[in-house]
């Protein structure tokens, strides 16, 4: 793969890109086998971990795998309140150059704050997740673990379901989906979904229609919390009825033997009724298995602009 | 390939030279199991094909591969990072006698780099070193246990090709470059 | 900018006219006009050869702003008085958001203190249409009106209390000020910062939704009619918007309406990898809004093309898109970019240009016009419509560099007068 400093999006990167990311992941993903679950590759580098929204999963899935590659990591958390102060992201690169770190790991609550990160520090910068807009990793594992399960990804269509509008795993894993020759569907209420003519990727409104479409995987969005029983839908409750895996629709998924997929953590009983995780299609726990690799090889392929200073 | 490049090996003379180090992997008195671990890429070739004559001559010897990408002294420096390939290690070190394998042996930093990688997967009792090719030109105290060819003009690079990638078998001595 | 002392003009080309005319210009208004080669110059006096230019009127634009960060008042007035000269702008009504906001004759007294000796342009204050504009309170109206101001504006606020704005249309009415609105449902547009859209969604922005501003001009107007206000609705920046101002019109109201340029220029697209520059309040829109308002412009139904000046410090246009401050300066590119963008390729008639950027901004605030005629005000700029234009960061007076023209070279040049 050539020479890449950051990793902000996955439209940024060429197919073969993509491709050799995947690729690096399963060989990553073999050496978690060993006796000794660390190579040498980022020894002596440093990993910065900025993390101006909670997250654990994502937080942790990197903080592993930089500590996988031998590289030493640090947290640098922003309290919201110093945010809230006025204290802007400049001020903050100014510190973290200051820091020599090599590798930069951000997520922001505004889409776009990885980018200005990036244009203002030599380390490499990967994008945890900015906004609305993209959440790059995520897709390197959703479609890792897809092409895991079905051997490839070219031709297997994917339902999204859920929050399309706020959420940048739909729009960065229907992308990397979309590149590797997958189609993507979109399905959830019109308070929740953008036009089909802004996405590009057909919706359905009913579940029955996605299911007549026969899709291969069913992906559920996490419902955020600030907007459940906010105006986007009336409830959880009704939510989960009309746009969640209820039991009842577990047993059509399971005699279509479709998967579930979901970027965690899972609301039980409004994305996912609480037998899905039992389910024998459920890729969740694989999900999150896959993000190590997926984080490890996406550390592996950046090279970062600071070995000249 | 220009025409001003000397063939060193042609096919048969590979051959030869993988019947003479099978035979002395064989006819070492080191404790057994024995195991052959290929350095990707094309280590891992060589392996197999010491492996099958190994294996004819009645020896059972296990074959795997390993990308010492990871474990290399120089990755951060790459500008270009070529996709990780797996490793196919599919049993125990611990206790074996492995033999890396290696096309080309030059420095010796891949050997060492590929040291390091095989004590990651266990402890093995013995590791041995065997490589085609030996171009002189080390920069690390390594030797190899078994060679095929040994060269003494480190500055002219070697250029292997094998029939499973190369889709011929020759050793080249390639001119310097200008 | 009016010229105080004696000058001779030779040789412009009159664009409305289609003549060559001499003048001249004396105690600030014009004292003799003749056809080219007609007049005598003096001995003595200073006479300015116009060969190939064209002389126009000052072009007024009805909304800037003229606030810089940590820049000081007398030095914001400075800069933006040097860039609309160069721009070929000679007057501007200047929107009341500035620290302290225009919300009482004190602050407005003091900038018009400041603008009597800094500026060579013409600067009329609007006030603030609520206290501190934060649409509640009523500014004080009339103590507003004293100190010269015409149009009452929150400045692209929306006011938050509806029954506050209808009942000041009632009470300020009457003093014959227009209330300056920008079609907005708050509710509707808040933490949006782009237009519903493709690139909305490629960006992960969220969409402010062109139904809010069409509901907030329908809203000004509707409440305008009944309260017998008049109305200027600011920065339209939809085909639908433009439909419901005409409607009004048709049906007799007192409404006016401006369009910004850049909402006639560019697209959504042209954010493309969260350009700030291209971050405006509303939004930049699709291409049918871009082609109805350039339609709405030439058939009248916009009176007003303005810039939309807002500068702003390159510290905040380098945060991200929704941290970023909405806004681009305009002055200094003023002509050029009419010239080039509009005129140039026919889409705008010279004509067309003078009655939206120099009579109409100047009629609506009860301002005289300048004309070609002996006793109208000196107020022309020369304009080369061979020269070029050069944006670069020494050429913009502004105080600030946040135009997406920052690098290009625009057709024609200014010669102030």
């Amino acid at each position: 793969m050539n020479s890449r400093k950051d990793l902000l999006t996955i439209r940024a990167l060429s197919d073969e890109d993509i491709r050799t990311i995947l690729d690096s992941a399963s060989a990553m993903k073999e050496l978690l086998t060993k006796s000794v679950k660390k190579v040498p590759v980022l020894k002596g580098k440093s990993v910065l971990t900025l993390f101006y929204e909670p997250s654990t999963r994502t937080h942790s899935s990197f903080e592993v795998a930089a500590k996988r590659l031998s590289a030493d990591v640090t947290s640098f958390t922003v309290s919201q309140s110093s945010v809230v102060k006025g204290e802007s992201v400049h001020d903050t690169i100014d510190t973290l150059q200051a820091m020599k770190m090599d590798y930069i790991i951000v997520r922001h609550k505004n889409s776009g704050i990885p980018a200005v990160i990036a244009r203002h520090t030599r380390a490499s910068v990967v994008n945890a997740g900015d906004g609305a807009h993209a959440h790059p990793s995520q897709a390197f594992l959703d479609a890792f673990t897809i092409r895991e399960k079905y051997g490839s990804i070219a031709g297997r269509r994917v339902v999204i379901v859920g929050d399309i509008l706020h959420s940048r795993v739909a729009r960065s894993t229907s992308l990397i989906l979309k590149r590797l020759g997958a189609e993507v569907a979109y399905l959830g209420p019109g308070s929740l979904v953008p036009l089909e003519r802004h996405t590009g990727i057909p919706r359905f409104t009913h579940f029955d229609d996605a299911f007549s479409w026969r899709p291969d995987v069913i992906y559920l969005l996490r419902v955020q919390n600030e907007r459940m029983d906010s105006p986007f839908f009336p409830n959880a409750r009704e939510y989960h009825r009309v746009y969640g895996v209820t039991e009842e629709r577990l047993k059509r998924i399971s005699d279509l033997d479709l998967a579930i997929m979901h970027p965690g953590p899972v609301n039980r009983g409004v994305e996912l009724c609480d037998l899905a995780m039992e389910y024998r299609n459920c890729l969740v726990n694989k999900q999150v298995e896959n993000g190590v690799a997926a984080r490890m090889s996406i550390l592996y392929h950046l090279t970062p602009h600071t070995r000249q200073v | 390939m220009s025409d001003s490049s000397d063939i060193i090996l042609d096919k048969g003379g590979i051959a030869l030279a993988l019947d003479e180090m099978a035979a002395r992997i064989a006819a070492s008195r080191a404790p057994e199991p024995l195991a052959l671990v290929g350095l990707l890429s094309r280590g891992d070739i060589v392996a197999r094909r010491l492996a099958s004559r190994l294996e004819a001559s009645g020896r059972e010897a296990l074959c795997g591969a390993i990308d010492i990408s990871l474990y290399r002294d120089d990755m951060f420096n790459l500008e270009n990072r070529p996709a990780l390939r797996s490793s196919d290690l599919p049993f125990s070190t611990d206790g074996m006698r492995l033999v890396l394998v290696d096309d080309v042996l030059f420095t010796g930093r891949t050997v060492r780099a590929a040291l390091n990688a095989v004590f990651d997967y266990g402890r093995p009792a013995r590791v041995e070193l065997a490589c085609l090719i030996d171009r002189g030109g080390r920069e690390l105290p390594v030797r190899a246990d078994y060679v095929g060819l040994t060269l003494n003009d480190p500055a002219r690079p070697v250029k292997l090709s094998l029939e499973e990638t190369d889709g011929v078998d020759r050793v080249i001595s390639a001119p310097l470059q200008p | 900018m009016k010229s105080k002392s004696p000058l001779y003009v030779t040789g412009a080309r009159d664009i409305l006219a289609g003549e060559c005319v001499d003048l001249f210009l004396a105690d600030g208004a014009v004292a003799a006009v003749a056809p080219a080669g007609g007049m005598r110059v003096p001995q003595g006096v200073t006479a300015v050869n116009a060969m190939g230019k064209l002389i126009l009127p000052g072009l007024f634009d009805l909304h800037a702003r003229i606030g810089i960060t940590s820049k000081s008042l007398t030095d914001c007035v400075s800069c933006t008085s040097q860039a609309a000269r160069q721009g070929g702008v000679s007057g501007i009504q200047c929107m009341p958001d500035l620290s302290p906001p225009l919300d009482g004759a004190a602050q407005i007294a003091s900038l018009m203190e400041i603008v009597s000796c800094r500026s060579e342009i013409e600067i009329i204050p609007a006030g603030c249409l609520s206290r501190g504009m934060e649409g509640e309170q009523q500014a004080p109206y009339d103590s507003l009106r004293g100190k010269g101001v015409r149009m009452i504006t929150d400045a692209g606020r929306f006011p938050r209390n509806i029954l506050m704005l209808h009942r000041a249309m009632k009470y300020a009415g009457e003093l014959g000020l227009t209330f300056a609105l920008r079609g907005d449902v708050p509710a509707l547009t808040e933490k949006t910062c782009a237009h519903p859209s493709v690139t909305s969604y490629r960006l992960g922005l969220h969409g402010s939704p062109a139904c809010a501003e069409e509901i907030g001009i329908d809203t000004v107007i509707r409440l305008a009619a009944d309260a017998g206000a008049a109305v200027h609705i600011q920065t339209v920046s939809t085909g639908a918007g433009a439909s419901i101002i005409r409607r009004a019109k048709e049906a007799g109201q007192a409404v006016t309406a401006e369009a910004a340029l850049h909402h006639l220029l560019y697209t959504h697209e042209c954010m493309g990898d969260y350009d700030t520059n291209f971050k405006t309040l509303p939004p930049l829109r699709d291409p049918e809004d871009c082609a109805a308002l350039l339609e709405a412009v030439n058939n009248g139904v916009i009176d007003c093309l303005t810039g939309d000046h807002s500068p702003c410090i390159p510290f905040f246009k380098k945060q991200d898109f929704c941290s970023a401050p909405a806004g681009m300066i305009t002055l200094d590119t003023w002509l050029p970019a009419l010239y080039t963008f509009l005129v140039k390729d026919g889409r705008l008639s010279w004509k067309k240009l003078l009655e939206v950027c120099a009579f109409n901004p100047r009629r609506i605030l009860g301002l005289e016009i300048p004309e070609l005629k002996e006793g109208a005000p000196a107020d022309f700029v020369l304009f080369d419509p061979e020269g070029l234009t050069e944006v670069s960061p020494a050429f913009l007076k502004a105080g600030a560099l946040n135009t997406p023209l920052l690098g290009s070279r625009l057709s024609g040049r200014v010669y102030p007068l």
